[in-house]
């Protein structure tokens, strides 16, 4: 096949997988897109918003989507790390004897959805981490492979915050994307519950599989970036640091910590399947403006007075874009049209 | 055509827009600045010559092709031309992205079709002008120094300053050049006969007899003579006239006799010299206090003075009997006496010759001998001799009466007695005359005097008062406050 016949069908893949899921889910066309973002990028997406928004249907519709392993972990103060990651247990074979055998935790599937993860201890949170970054647990001095592709979706609730245990910021940088699901218009809320109230339940086909995942994110990898779309990527990173010598004002006075070169990854791949995903073959300014918030909303830390002033990530970080683009392209494109 | 030459067109048509905008932009730039200098040229018309319009419209010319020109050199990058394109044609950056790459050796199997989709877009765009212009701000102006420079063009030459200084050269030099131009009209505007008719003249030479304007008639020919003609001319100063109808008061200079006695200097009477000591030996302090040896010096003094005729030996003498006896307090109330004498002494020589002037006959009691401040006779005589010499003591216009007439009028007010406290006195003594002395009064003093400076600098002010008179009103009052 070639290169143009791989993109074509790409287009189409997640044109399917897309509309797969909206067979289920009303709405939230961009968070989707965010969603298949993710996974085509190869990382983990965290969802956050309020109870009842669909966060966990939108994952299990997408599980259900592919032909891939799904499982579901609840998480709760009491999970502990062997509940998700796996432990040996001591089993008896034919001949009587007992030997320790590994018990694969949840964590081994192609798609975890972690609910509410944000109700475990740290110590369960961190199970994930190593499980999220090298894809593989190590448990008894043993290291074992997770199932590739391996894709992580975890869900947190932004309210009820007592008892939770607020993910570090380590943590938090292993995401590839924090998607903020929101409340459905009314028109959407009117389809929801003709949707979900009727008898007729619905069916969610199975359109990819995991070594077409596999492949299309070999392929994103291909798509060209121009080096003043990378400059701009770069310029948003370093501008959300406050200690950067041509940081705006309003990092200087409403952040803390700025993104890590995680966060530039994000923006890259992010940006790049976002482009193939409308068939172009090269990643363009716009597509880095997208992903800028998602990318960069969770690895962006305010300071107090940012807290204290109530300041929205996602319009501070919408200041850094437009101050960084007037200090680069206007700037030297005086005469443009 | 390769894949690429579509885009590298392009890229130059955009370079090229690029390009003819900035020569326009600073083309413009240039004109405006160009016609400053232009400007400027015009209104030396006078002074460049007939070349001054030629070289304006040079300036104009060359300010206009020096501009395109650093317009035209201004070089405008491959990668911005092609980002320009992309975004004038909302190519996504397909452009930008296709050249970078196409000539990256680590390309990837999706730059191919990303070229060959850029190459496909170009070559179904129309071609159009994608770069817009910019009018630079100096533009707006341009206008101006234009219609200036239209103006000044139309206009004559403007007048030059001539740049020379003022000319203060003597009239008889001015009139030698009169004689060396010789021209008429160079003789109507030469100043030195303005300058001459403006001279004051000496004060010999002064007429104080009015002339009438027919003295003044005018030559022919001489075209100073319109003004010489005006009845302004005529008009000089009559100071006669101006001393008829002017100022009565001014008449009291003419009667020498009725001028106040200011020739003599009295703050520096034997009195006063006195007076001053008795209070720098005496101020603020108690008589046990007060130095003996000190009293007794001053009491020498005015014992040596009493001897060219005073008549406050006696005092002086008891004073020193007082002062050998240790009674330190009566020795200062016979000082005291013999000071009072003393004033009253310096008084009658003065014949009453105060500031409010006067004959002797007019003046009541002025030449009244006053006999002891102490068993002087009644009220009448206490204030009537040296009326108007110091406040209090004259004849009040004031409907109730004078402040020390009341004082001694009132049994209840005269009798206050007692030690003054210690230290630095807010009241004064306004008993000038001697009587009472006992009995220090507690009138404000100050604020008697303060009344009277007022009044008296208004006067200086308002009135005609000889202006020779100013000083020793003033130190008069000075003395006054020095009590």
């Amino acid at each position: 096949m070639t290169d143009d016949g791989r993109v074509r069908e790409f287009v189409t893949a997640f044109e399917e997988l897309r509309a797969e899921v909206e067979k289920v889910i009303v709405g939230h066309r961009e968070i989707i897109n965010h969603v298949l973002i993710g996974m085509f990028a190869g990382g983990h997406v965290l969802l956050e918003g309020v109870p009842g928004l669909g966060k966990t249907l939108l994952v299990k519709t997408l599980s259900e989507s592919l032909e891939l392993s799904f499982s579901r972990v609840q998480f709760t103060p009491d999970l502990m790390p062997a509940d998700i990651i796996g432990t040996n247990i001591i089993v008896e074979d034919a001949d009587g004897r007992k030997h320790f055998q590994f018990q694969q935790g949840p964590l081994f599937a192609h798609v975890v959805l972690a609910d509410e993860i944000n109700r475990a201890t740290p110590k369960t949170q961190s199970a994930l981490l190593e499980g999220m970054q090298e894809a593989s647990v190590t448990v008894g001095g043993v290291s074992r492979p997770l199932p590739a592709p391996f894709f992580v979706l975890a869900t947190q609730n932004p309210i009820e915050m007592e008892g939770t245990y607020p993910l570090p910021e380590a943590q938090l940088d292993r995401f590839l994307l924090k998607l903020r699901v929101r409340y459905p218009a009314i028109e959407e809320l009117n389809a929801i519950i003709d949707r979900t109230t009727q008898s007729r339940p619905i069916s969610v086909d199975r359109v990819m599989s995991g070594a077409k995942v596999l492949a299309f994110r070999e392929l994103i990898r291909e798509v060209p970036v121009a080096a003043h779309v990378r400059d701009l990527a770069s310029g948003i990173v370093m501008a959300t640091h406050p200690q950067w010598a041509d940081a705006p004002e309003v990092t200087r006075r409403f952040v803390r910590y700025g993104a890590s070169p995680r966060g530039a990854q994000a923006l890259i791949l992010g940006a790049k399947v976002r482009a193939l995903a409308e068939g172009r073959y090269n990643v363009s300014a716009d597509d880095l403006k997208a992903l800028v918030a998602p990318a960069l909303r969770h690895r962006v830390i305010l300071n107090f007075e940012g807290e204290a002033e109530g300041i929205d990530i996602d319009t501070l970080l919408g200041q850094i874009v437009d101050s960084v683009e007037s200090t680069t392209t206007q700037a030297r494109e005086p005469f443009v049209r | 055509m390769t894949p690429n030459a579509a885009l590298e067109r392009l890229v130059r048509q955009v370079s090229a827009q690029v390009r003819w905008r900035r020569v326009e932009h600073y083309a413009l730039r240039g004109l405006f600045w160009a016609s400053l200098l232009a400007v400027a040229l015009l209104a030396l018309k006078g002074a460049v010559g007939p070349l001054a319009l030629p070289a304006a419209g040079a300036l104009l010319v060359l300010g206009v092709v020096l501009g395109a020109a650093w317009g035209a050199l201004q070089r405008t990058s491959r990668a911005d031309a092609a980002r320009l394109a992309d975004r004038a044609f909302g190519l996504e950056d397909r452009v930008a992205t296709a050249l970078e790459w196409a000539e990256r050796p680590d390309r990837t199997a999706l730059v191919d079709p990303l070229v060959a989709d850029a190459t496909a877009r170009v070559e179904a765009l129309q071609s159009r002008h994608i770069i817009r212009r910019i009018v630079p701000r100096e533009a707006r102006f341009l206008p101006v120094p234009v219609v200036i420079a239209l103006a000044l063009m139309l206009a004559p030459a403007l007048p030059l300053p001539s740049g020379r200084l003022p000319d203060f050269t003597p009239g008889s030099q001015e009139d030698e050049k009169e004689q060396r131009t010789g021209s008429g009209l160079l003789e109507e505007r030469s100043r030195p006969e303005a300058r001459e008719r403006l001279r004051p003249p000496a004060f010999e030479e002064r007429e104080f007899q009015a002339r009438s304007g027919a003295s003044t008639a005018s030559t022919g020919g001489d075209l100073s003579a319109v003004f010489k003609d005006t009845s302004l001319s005529s008009q000089r100063p009559d100071f006669n006239s101006f001393l008829k109808r002017g100022d009565e008061r001014l008449k009291l200079l003419e009667q020498v006799d009725r001028l106040p006695d200011l020739a003599s200097d009295f703050t520096a009477s034997q009195y006063k010299m006195v007076f001053r000591k008795s209070k720098a030996l005496t101020g603020g302090l108690r008589p046990d206090q007060i130095s003996p040896q000190k009293l007794k010096e001053l009491l020498e003094e005015m014992e040596r003075l009493g001897r060219k005729g005073g008549n406050w030996s006696g005092d002086v003498g008891e004073g020193m009997e007082a002062l050998e006896g240790g009674q330190t307090d009566k020795a200062m109330e016979a000082m005291q006496k013999a000071l009072d004498k003393m004033r009253a002494q310096e008084e009658a020589q003065r014949s009453g010759k105060g500031l409010r002037g006067g004959r002797d006959n007019e003046r009541g009691g002025g030449s009244r001998d006053r006999r002891g401040g102490g068993e002087g006779g009644g009220e009448g005589e206490d204030f009537g001799e040296g009326e108007g010499l110091l406040p209090g003591k004259g004849k009040s216009a004031s409907p109730k009466g004078e402040a020390s007439r009341r004082l001694s009028a009132t049994p209840y007010d005269v009798g206050v007695e007692g030690e003054s406290r210690r230290g630095r006195k807010e009241g004064y003594d306004t008993n000038m005359t001697g009587r009472g002395g006992p009995m220090a009064s507690r009138l404000n003093y100050l604020g008697v005097i303060g009344q009277y400076r007022k009044l008296m600098e208004d006067a200086i002010t308002r009135e005609a008062v000889p202006r020779d008179y100013h000083s020793q009103i003033k130190d008069y009052f000075q003395a006054l406050d020095e009590r």
